[in-house]
């Protein structure tokens, strides 16, 4: 930015530090980056320096938001026993007052909720801005904001309008200049008499004079601005986050929020000084104050109703006890003969981290119990970017807390497969295509009916007999091969390196396999199953991906794992650093479809022995999976057919008209990290994280360190994601996907000028049952202290209670909750008994909505 | 040709839908009973749109009329229910029949778990049926109550989401459109009674224009009429110089945006122009002025289309754009080519809207984005050196305005439209209602002391008019008091009956005041009852852009005030909807002129009732509006 290095020493604004100022108001703005790589985060990472319930009262205050459920939704939970007697003495105890006044407020919780559940007043709704436009008489939001999205959208446009707005290296506000003044129709409002002579100064005496002639005096001027910017949340954000880090987008834009506050400003000003040519009162002339609420006093004051506090904690301990007993019942897995003395299993399957994997490894294992299951971060390990045979750019494929050094390329291995891009019909071509105004007429003269079959076909086909849509997951990645090892150490000139040499690949899988604690024992057969999701007709796609690996689908990171694995080079280093991966095992990479339940494998062209066996496995816990996941699915299949309900799955993955191709991470809420032992005869529907972890081979907590920096960010994120968009979807969320405009390919929009929406569609949340996520850590809680010592920046969240904490000591069982004050032993209650079942079938049948934990009794093993 | 089954599969063709609406209203809202309701009515249309062409067809295409029964039948005056099959009437129901099934089908599960599930069905049955009767209307009188009909479904769905400003305004915006409008037709069919001493039957327009017999009257009136029902037409189909409303209607659930503004609504306007060909297809100069409308659309269209970065807008640009070229080929004629392409169009952009959420996996994954510019380089190398540097740029730059602002139509109306009436509302407005009143009430007395002389009786009347035409621009510009706008609208209602008795007192003319009035009175009695409870403890004044979420806290109430809504303006619910229409024609029954001031009035009366009802029923209800309750 060529214009915040002026000189901010100006007679007009000299005490006013305008830069602090939008750094101040800019850190309570959304963070989401642009829709294409949807990355899940607290939503309210802002506030994250605050206590869980105070930053939710501040939240509320400043963004109009609600806070908890409705008082009523609570009190129904109680009555259908989901919150349990227990989780209210606990949840009152914890409040720390006396017991007289918990008392009083015990006996208000069951009080009907006269009041109804509404946002309260907010800096946002009915803040100083709102007021003083009341008193102007003028719909300022209704005049400025159609300017100001639609230049923006413009600017950031990634590929959907012809003509491109912004030249090579222009920032946003010399398009605006350019625009306004070197145009033959003059861009509007900026040639109004009251701003055009303002368009050649410096940003900061533009914002400043502006200030001063609408908000009077600086005293209010930070309220004003963070009003004028809460406006629009969606659309100050984004330019936040590119101004941040531009290489979000595909197509850099050199933007800052500066320059967009400048713009607004004279915006405003321009059209309220020609509405009020006679002169009008500034915001700090206001006559009465009374009732506003004022940013850095009643707002930042945080007033949590104790009653909706209480509930929501009863709540979540509710269900984290229902966890937390059933693992006490498994404790004894633990100690008995551990995975080094047991025969050698068949085969061994590592999966992502993700909960939606839950059921899958159950499944998996309940039908070969031969079968051992690992859970890590669904990258594998190994970080890079990456470019497959059809993509534009190169992309990272790994959290997005690491920044990669190496780039892995996709090339094809059949000599005549790059001619199978673009093969779909003329029709699918058009759809979208850009063309000349001639040839739209011709088209839409001629065409039409082609649609109109198409259309209704796509609508009305039997959902049963699909045409096999291809889709990146399927056929032609069997035909491609990947470059992972390096042939020259000379970096591109963006410092990346093309490619892993064999002691880089030994690093990595040599730390995955210590991190989820399999050094010794393995099987002929490793399938290392990455996951993606395929919908259509979705512009969330990218969530539904797998998070680890940046919202994209995990299979380059399966496969490179997989290649590296076999290498005889990294296993004789491996063997040297005593992993000892012997030569008869095979590692496989592939692909689970979550929201169609197919799996694909790839690089099997001479399958391992044991691979058909594994295979046909797979696909029956794949059916199975599938049915269950079909009990959430109002219009599902109520049969007990598992064949019935993957075909209704696979329909939802291919219909134009499904809004939820699959259900994403509802209803996450447990991370455990531990040995698969502890969880293996647990039934934990699709609820939790879980990592693996030998706590044996981590007396330091050095590799627990490294699995909680991933967990907590990720799991976490995803968890409050949820959470504050179920808690208020027209606020945190992003309300119904329906009316879901594209703007730019960045983002969607109510409408065509609506603010972007950041957040998760209603039809994303509507069942999820907002908890914060409980992560359980095996291990011993000195261990566990010298990680959290050693947890950094992460330690907020713990401290802040954005998720809880507990360590299930392996020895002895023992369960301690973290708080600031050190571990409090956590008393399970009496009177509940863990409920038990054969078989997850037995579980789920017949049920449509969350179930607590259960023991199954069927085990084989 | 078996004509009793024609007959009754035309009014099963028009009554399917109302049925279903009336089911689906009375329904519990419970999900799968509604898609069930919903699923057989549009089969069982289906069974009858296919049927009833076949006959059709199976007769030798003809031109068939059919007169139902007559609602109103006095001297001088017809309004028959006549229904009226033709080429044009079966391919546009034949697409609306086919668009429609594929749209409940799609809706059945896209709108699962929706909150308005029940709401959207109930309004979308309430468009087919619209415009059901829109296509086999056998008059312009029938033809304009489905307009109506059309014209609150298509707003009813943009607010759709009325927890939100943004929509709530859009829908507005389109409405104000839509109503100003709608002045075009009604005018229309009020000087095609004139004209034809009933309201004109299609089937008699077509012959006469086959015949090449001019009809009985003036060139000029004539010419008139053409222009008012281009207007009309060029109102709904955002054509020049309404373009801008159609991509900003585009605020509710993805389908409806589909089957309104990408498929259907959008070429009413054709179909308008087609029907009534025979009107303005005689001279030149509407032809003239027709193509001019489209050519101007289709430039203005095809530059703001490039500078759309939202999908959505695209669409309907592109869509707007194609319409253009449909008001060309109807000018030039080429009636079969124009009919080719409206079904077309409305396949394509009904297809590209459904699937619009997908661009954005289409050109990340699919195709890989590219970033065009607008290069006018190559074309100007033939320029002076001197100016080849910045010229092209400052074009370029132009055009990209031009594109941004597209064309700046919507200052443009406002400035013309809505701007000065808003300025002499707010001006009257300064005299206190009271005075008004009273004013009122000492004007009246005056002008009914003058009326004893003959001679006066036309300054009376237009003494009479004015007022009301005042009353209404009060209402227009009044923001602060919904109670004193919904008293303005009903006053300037009373004035226009007023002013067309103290014309011509005669008793048929009493007699059609009365009915006009049993339409008017109740919705305003109701109205004021039931704001009168909403308001009870709200300082409106002190928030007056506050929406009011009563829809949401009170959906009794705010139903009792839509529909007292829909009765005060005029609606074809209540007998003020042919009441209109014969105050109307008693005004202009001796001074054509005259009814001008009273379609003034009864386009501002329908604005300003809109507002209230908008500002009171939409919106998120806050802390905000309980403190106000609870006050």
């Amino acid at each position: 930015m060529t214009h915040s290095s002026a000189p901010t020493s100006h007679s007009n604004g000299s005490d006013f530090d305008i830069d602090a100022c939008i750094n101040r108001i800019a850190a309570w703005l959304p963070t989401q980056a642009p829709i294409k790589d949807f990355v899940y985060h607290n939503t309210l990472e802002s506030f994250q320096h605050l206590n869980f319930h105070e930053a939710l009262s501040v939240a509320g205050k400043m963004f109009g938001a609600l806070s908890y459920l409705p008082l009523g939704d609570y009190q129904k939970f109680y009555e259908e026993g989901r919150i349990r007697n227990h989780g209210l003495e606990w949840a009152l105890a914890k409040t720390g007052l006396p017991l007289a006044e918990q008392q009083a407020i015990r006996l208000s919780l069951f009080e009907p909720d006269a009041s109804g559940h509404y946002p309260p007043v907010a800096l946002a709704s009915h803040g100083l801005r709102n007021a003083w436009l009341t008193l102007l008489e003028i719909d300022l939001n209704a005049l400025v904001h159609p300017i100001i999205f639609r230049l923006l959208a413009s600017f950031f446009d990634q590929g959907i309008s012809r003509w491109k707005l912004p030249k090579e290296n222009e920032s946003f506000w010399q398009v605006v200049k350019r625009l306004s003044q070197e145009s033959l129709f003059p861009l509007y409002p900026f040639r109004e008499p009251a701003v055009v002579r303002m368009l050649d100064q410096e940003l900061d005496d533009i914002i400043l004079t502006c200030l001063q002639k609408i908000a009077g005096d600086k005293s209010v001027y930070e309220q004003y601005l963070l009003e004028m910017l809460l406006a629009h949340p969606g659309w100050s954000g984004m330019a936040r986050v590119v101004e941040n880090n531009p290489k979000a987008l595909l197509h850099l834009r050199k933007i800052s929020l500066k320059e967009v506050i400048a713009t607004e400003l004279l915006c405003e000003l321009a059209i309220v000084s020609a509405r009020k040519p006679s002169g009008y009162p500034k915001v700090s002339e206001l006559p009465n104050l009374h009732g506003i609420p004022l940013l850095n006093e009643d707002v930042m004051r945080p007033n949590v109703p104790p009653r909706l506090r209480v509930w929501h904690e009863a709540w979540e301990w509710t269900l984290y006890t229902e966890l937390l007993a059933a693992l006490k019942t498994q404790i004894g897995e633990l100690t008995k003969p551990s995975s080094t003395e047991k025969s050698t299993p068949q085969a061994q399957a590592f999966f992502c981290i993700d909960e939606r994997e839950c059921s899958i490894r159950r499944y998996l294992e309940e039908i070969n119990p031969a079968i051992e299951t690992f859970g890590a971060a669904g990258f594998f390990g190994v970080d890079f970017y990456y470019q497959g045979m059809h993509d534009a750019y190169p992309v990272a494929q790994c959290p997005i807390v690491i920044t990669p050094k190496h780039l892995v390329l996709e090339s094809s291995a059949a000599p005549n497969a790059k001619n199978k891009k673009n093969n779909g019909s003329q029709l699918d071509k058009i759809q979208f295509s850009k063309h000349s105004l001639f040839r739209g007429w011709l088209y839409s003269q001629l065409l039409g009916l082609g649609y109109a079959l198409k259309m209704a076909w796509t609508v009305f086909r039997p959902s049963s007999r699909l045409p096999i849509i291809k889709k990146w997951s399927e056929t032609e990645a069997v035909q491609s091969h990947l470059h992972i090892l390096r042939e020259n150490d000379e970096p591109n000139e963006d410092g990346i390196l093309l490619g892993f040499s064999f002691t880089e690949m030994a690093d990595k899988v040599g730390n995955l396999l210590r991190n989820i604690g399999l050094t010794k024992n393995f099987a002929p057969l490793v399938v290392v199953v990455s996951h993606g999701s395929s919908s259509v007709n979705n512009p969330l796609f990218a969530a539904y991906d797998c998070g680890a690996c940046a919202s994209k689908p995990g299979s380059p990171n399966a496969r490179a794992f997989a290649w590296m694995a076999n290498q005889p080079q990294v296993r004789e280093i491996l063997r040297q650093r005593g992993v000892d991966i012997p030569d008869t095992t095979h590692f496989v990479a592939s692909l689970h479809n979550t929201s169609r339940d197919e799996i694909t494998y790839y690089d099997v062209q001479t399958p391992p022995p044991g691979f058909q066996k594994f295979k046909h496995d797979m696909q029956h816990a794949l059916l199975r999976n599938a049915r269950e996941r079909c009990r959430w699915f109002e219009l599902g299949p109520k049969s007990t057919s598992n064949q019935q309900a993957h075909d209704h799955v696979i329909s939802r993955a291919t219909s134009i008209f499904e809004p939820r191709p699959e259900l994403d991470h509802s209803n996450n809420l447990y991370a455990i990290v531990g040995p698969r032992a502890l969880t293996r005869h647990l039934f934990i529907d699709r609820r939790a994280f879980m990592h693996s972890y030998a706590p044996e081979t981590d007396p330091e907590g050095s590799i627990l360190l490294g699995i909680l920096n991933a967990v907590i960010p990720v799991c976490g994120g995803i968890n409050l994601e949820y959470l504050f968009s179920r808690i208020d979807n027209s606020v945190y969320g992003s309300g119904s996907k329906l009316p879901h405009n594209v703007i730019g390919l960045i983002g969607v929009a109510n409408g065509v000028e609506g603010d972007l929406r950041t957040g998760l569609p209603q039809q994303a949340i509507e069942v999820h049952e907002p908890a914060r996520l409980m992560i359980v850590v095996t291990q011993d809680t000195a261990v566990v202290d010298k990680t959290i010592a050693r947890l950094g920046g992460l330690k907020q969240w713990l401290d802040n209670e954005w998720v809880r904490f507990v360590a299930c000591e392996p020895q002895s069982g023992d369960l301690y909750l973290y708080s600031q004050h050190g571990w409090e032993p956590i008393p399970l209650p009496a009177d509940y008994s863990v409920p038990a079942a054969k078989r997850s079938e037995e579980v789920i049948i017949g049920r449509t909505r969350a179930i607590p934990v259960h023991q199954l009794t069927g085990k084989a093993a | 040709m078996n004509e009793l089954l024609i007959n009754q599969l035309l009014i099963a063709c028009q009554i399917i839908p109302l049925l279903a609406l009336v089911l689906i209203f009375l329904s519990s809202g419970n999900e799968r009973k509604i898609a069930a309701i919903s699923f057989g009515f549009s089969h069982l249309m289906g069974v009858s749109v296919i049927a009833l062409l076949t006959l059709w067809a199976r007769a030798g295409f003809p031109n068939y009329e059919f007169v139902w029964f007559n609602l109103l039948n006095k001297e001088g005056y017809e309004f028959p229910v006549i229904f009226y099959l033709d080429r044009v009437g079966a391919v546009y129901l034949f697409a609306i029949w086919t668009i429609f099934a594929i749209i409940v089908k799609y809706c059945r599960v896209y709108l699962h778990r929706e909150a308005g599930y029940k709401r959207f069905f109930q309004t979308i049955f309430g468009f087919i049926f619209g415009l059901n009767l829109i296509v086999l209307a056998g008059s312009i009188d029938m033809l304009f109550a489905g307009w109506e009909i059309v014209g609150i479904s298509s707003f009813l769905l943009i607010a759709y989401y009325r927890h939100r400003p943004q929509p709530v305004r859009n829908a507005f915006r389109a409405y104000t459109i839509y109503r100003f409008c709608d002045v075009g037709l009604l005018l229309g069919s009020l000087m095609s009674h004139k004209m034809f001493h009933q309201s004109p039957n299609f089937s008699s327009l077509s012959e006469m224009f086959a015949m090449h017999t001019l009809p009985p009257f003036s060139y000029f009136w004539l010419a008139i009429m053409s222009w008012l029902i281009i207007l009309a037409a060029s109102g709904k189909s955002a054509q020049f110089p309404f373009c801008f409303w159609l991509p900003r209607a585009m605020e509710g659930p993805t389908p409806s945006s589909a089957i309104f503004y990408g498929a259907l609504s959008i070429h009413l306007g054709v179909f308008l122009l087609l029907r009534t060909e025979p009107i303005w297809g005689y001279r030149i100069l509407p032809r003239v002025l027709l193509f001019c409308i489209g050519l101007l659309t289709v430039i203005i269209a095809s530059i703001s289309e490039c500078a759309q970065s939202n999908i959505k807008g695209q669409i309907a640009y592109a869509s707007i754009a194609q319409v253009g070229f449909m008001f060309m080929e109807l000018s030039l004629g080429l009636n079969s080519l124009v009919l080719m392409h409206f079904i077309s169009n409305a396949f394509l952009r009904c297809y590209q809207l459904l699937v619009s959420p997908s661009i954005i996996a289409h050109m990340l994954r699919v195709e890989g984005t590219m970033e065009a510019d607008l290069n006018l380089m190559r074309h100007m190398q033939y320029l002076p050196l001197s100016i080849r540097a910045t010229l092209p740029s400052v074009i370029q730059n132009s055009l990209y305005v031009f594109a941004l602002e597209e064309g700046n139509l919507e200052r443009l109306v406002r400035k013309i439209l809505w701007d000065p009436l808003k300025s002499i509302g707010a001006r009257i407005n300064r005299v206190h209602f009271v005075l008004q009143i009273g004013l009122i009430v000492l004007l009246v007395t005056v002008v009914a002391l003058l009326l004893k002389e003959d001679l006066f009786k036309n300054l009376a009347a237009g003494i009479t008019s004015l007022l009301m035409v005042l009353m209404s621009l009060a209402a227009f510009g009044r923001k602060n008091s919904p109670i004193m706008v919904w008293n303005n609208v009903a006053m300037s209602s009373l004035l226009a009956a007023a002013s067309v008795l103290i014309m011509n007192p005669s008793e048929p003319v009493r007699q059609d005041a009365l009915l006009f009035l049993s339409g008017i009175v109740p919705a305003w009695l109701l109205g004021l009852f039931v704001l009168r409870i909403i308001l009870k403890n709200i300082d409106f004044a002190a928030n007056p852009f506050v929406y009011r979420a009563v829809a949401e806290t009170r959906p009794r109430l705010a139903l009792l005030l839509f529909l007292s809504f829909l009765g005060i303006i005029g609606f074809p619910i209540t007998p003020a909807f042919i009441g209109v229409d014969l105050m109307l024609s008693h005004a202009s029954h001796h001074h054509p002129w005259f009814a001008l001031p009273i379609m003034i009035a009864f386009v501002v009366n329908g604005i300003a009732a809109a507002r209230v009802f908008l500002k009171l029923c939409m919106g998120r209800p806050n802390e905000f509006s309980l403190r106000d309750e609870s006050r």
